[in-house]
């Protein structure tokens, strides 16, 4: 059986999870929680191919391992499952496919490693920073990839440029704003019917409405459209996983911001 | 039904839809677009495309853009052989292998490729109309990227970086052509087209990491798709002498 690891109910793990209900796979997959911030994500048990769990470009996100085979990747992972369960939540039509992948690579490509710049700064930082280095070190040794041990590091040590912090509170307001003009022709989800697209935004946006509350605040479509993924009853499955109080404030460090600028 | 592609040279980003659309036997207006020259950014190109991006493909009065995207796109749009596999886990593993191409590995090569290649070919031009050219792109990444191919400011911190990517990258690809004949699964996917289009010339532009003797796993693949009828004839419909300079390393490859 397969076995889905996550970390609370936010951003990757938030969508997969919804995913996963929606897709009616609960009682298929087994889902272990995990503290992503505690580095567990690095040293799950019984994977004979860590490639995608080492170098995935999501950083800390959900890691579904089949047949010892380590797969990540939201967007892709839910499309496995879409695709394992005929759920239907890709459009069969290939240009509105291709529509709900264009959305899904500009949240994935701007709009997430924004939201996890702001997200571990205001919540990871403080938990890596009281740390102790040994314990911090083992973690970090445990990380294969060089860039997200990188990220890890300058989570830790408070290391956001303002520059990168302006850019990516502007990111979010451009998502906020691409999901209002989305939405204005009445639509009631993104690309017309259900989509990943909508889990996919929803999960790395949700925890951006407490932090930037002004990028929502004249945004009426979007946040009618969040009450409704909220509403949804895989989402609540999903946020009913979670073991903190306020999940949509728990981060770990994510995808990088795009090196070209 | 016309399709009408707006493509570069048949490599990199504007190779995988010309690729994907010869495998599937699909007949197309071919329109060369010169990245060197800015063609991407004179308006008769950013009225079919406004963020002025190449490629871009019209099909049925409809413009798709991103080229990972456009041959997915073309794989579920057109008859012709199945580009994806119907397994589940091996299409998650091509779908993971594209992104780290298109997201991870491929900046590096561009990078490099930009600061070796792209930088000194239009550092040639009047710097006034280089400055007036780099006004008239669409998008604020791609103008922060172009000014810096252009006066060559990439930071050795950044190269240094591209070029440990490029290594570890070149390592992973090798180790995985040791485990199936294609990238992904065992049948000729989107996956190897994406990743041919960037990885064809690491025999000639970094040898020291990719040849016959370091990398025989990507060598024998490089030779199996390059064998492709699909490939040669989409070869041909670059204006370099990369078919023929590509043929003769093929020549010492079993």
């Amino acid at each position: 059986m397969a076995v889905l690891y996550h970390g609370e109910p936010n951003g990757p793990s938030l969508s997969v999870l919804a995913v996963l209900a929606e897709c009616g796979l609960e009682d298929q997959i087994e889902t272990r929680a995990i503290n992503l911030l505690a580095g567990e994500r690095h040293t799950i048990p019984g994977i004979t191919e860590p490639l995608a769990r080492d170098l995935g470009v999501e950083g800390e996100g959900p890691v579904l391992v089949v047949d010892g085979e380590a797969c990540q990747e939201s967007v892709f992972l839910a499309q496995y499952l879409d695709e394992a369960a005929g759920a239907g939540l890709q459009p069969k039509d290939a240009y509105t496919h291709w529509q709900m992948m264009m959305w899904c690579r500009r949240i994935t490509e701007r709009c997430a490693p924004a939201a996890a710049f702001l997200g571990n700064r205001a919540y990871a930082t403080p938990v890596l920073a009281a740390m102790d280095d040994p314990s911090f070190d083992a973690i970090t040794a445990s990380i294969a990839s060089a860039d997200l041990r990188q990220r890890w590091a300058d989570t830790r040590s408070g290391a956001f440029p303002e520059t990168a912090q302006a850019d990516s509170q502007v990111k979010i307001a451009d998502a906020a704003a691409l999901v209002e003009t989305q939405l204005g022709d009445g639509r009631e989800w993104l690309i017309g019917p259900l989509t990943i697209a909508d889990f996919e935004t929803y999960g790395w946006l949700v925890g951006m409405v407490d932090l930037m509350p002004d990028a929502f605040a004249d945004r009426p479509l979007a946040k009618a459209w969040m009450a409704r993924m909220t509403a949804r009853p895989s989402v609540q499955s999903a946020l009913a996983r979670a073991g903190t109080a306020h999940p949509e404030r728990v981060w770990a460090p994510g995808p990088e911001i795009n090196r070209w600028g | 039904m016309s399709v009408a592609l707006y493509h570069w040279e048949p490599n990199a980003n504007s190779g995988k839809p010309m690729l994907a659309l010869m495998e599937k036997g699909v007949t197309f207006d071919s329109h060369y677009i010169d990245m060197l020259a800015f063609d991407q950014h004179k308006p008769e190109y950013l009225a079919i495309n406004p963020q002025g991006t190449i490629p871009a493909m019209v099909h049925n009065g409809r413009v798709l853009v991103e080229s990972t995207a456009i041959m997915e796109y073309v794989n579920e749009a057109f008859a012709g052989p199945a580009l994806m596999p119907d397994n589940p886990l091996e299409r998650w593993r091509i779908r993971w292998w594209m992104k780290f191409m298109d997201q991870w590995l491929g900046p590096s090569f561009s990078m490099i490729g930009w600061s070796v290649f792209v930088g000194p070919m239009v550092r040639k031009r009047d710097p006034a109309e280089l400055e007036a050219a780099i006004d008239r792109i669409p998008l604020p990444e791609r103008r922060v990227a172009w000014r810096k191919a252009i006066s060559g400011q990439f930071g050795e911190a950044e190269l240094a970086e591209s070029r440990r990517r490029v290594a570890f990258g070149i390592a992973l690809l090798e180790e995985e052509l040791g485990k199936r004949d294609y990238v992904g699964s065992n049948a000729y996917s989107l996956a190897d087209i994406n990743i041919f289009n960037s990885t064809y010339s690491l025999p000639l532009s970094q040898p020291d990491l990719a040849g016959r003797d370091k990398t025989p796993n990507i060598m024998r693949w490089l030779k199996r798709v390059y064998q492709r009828e699909a490939v040669k004839r989409t070869w041909a419909m670059g204006r370099t002498d990369l078919a023929h300079r590509y043929s003769l390393i093929m020549e010492g490859i079993d």
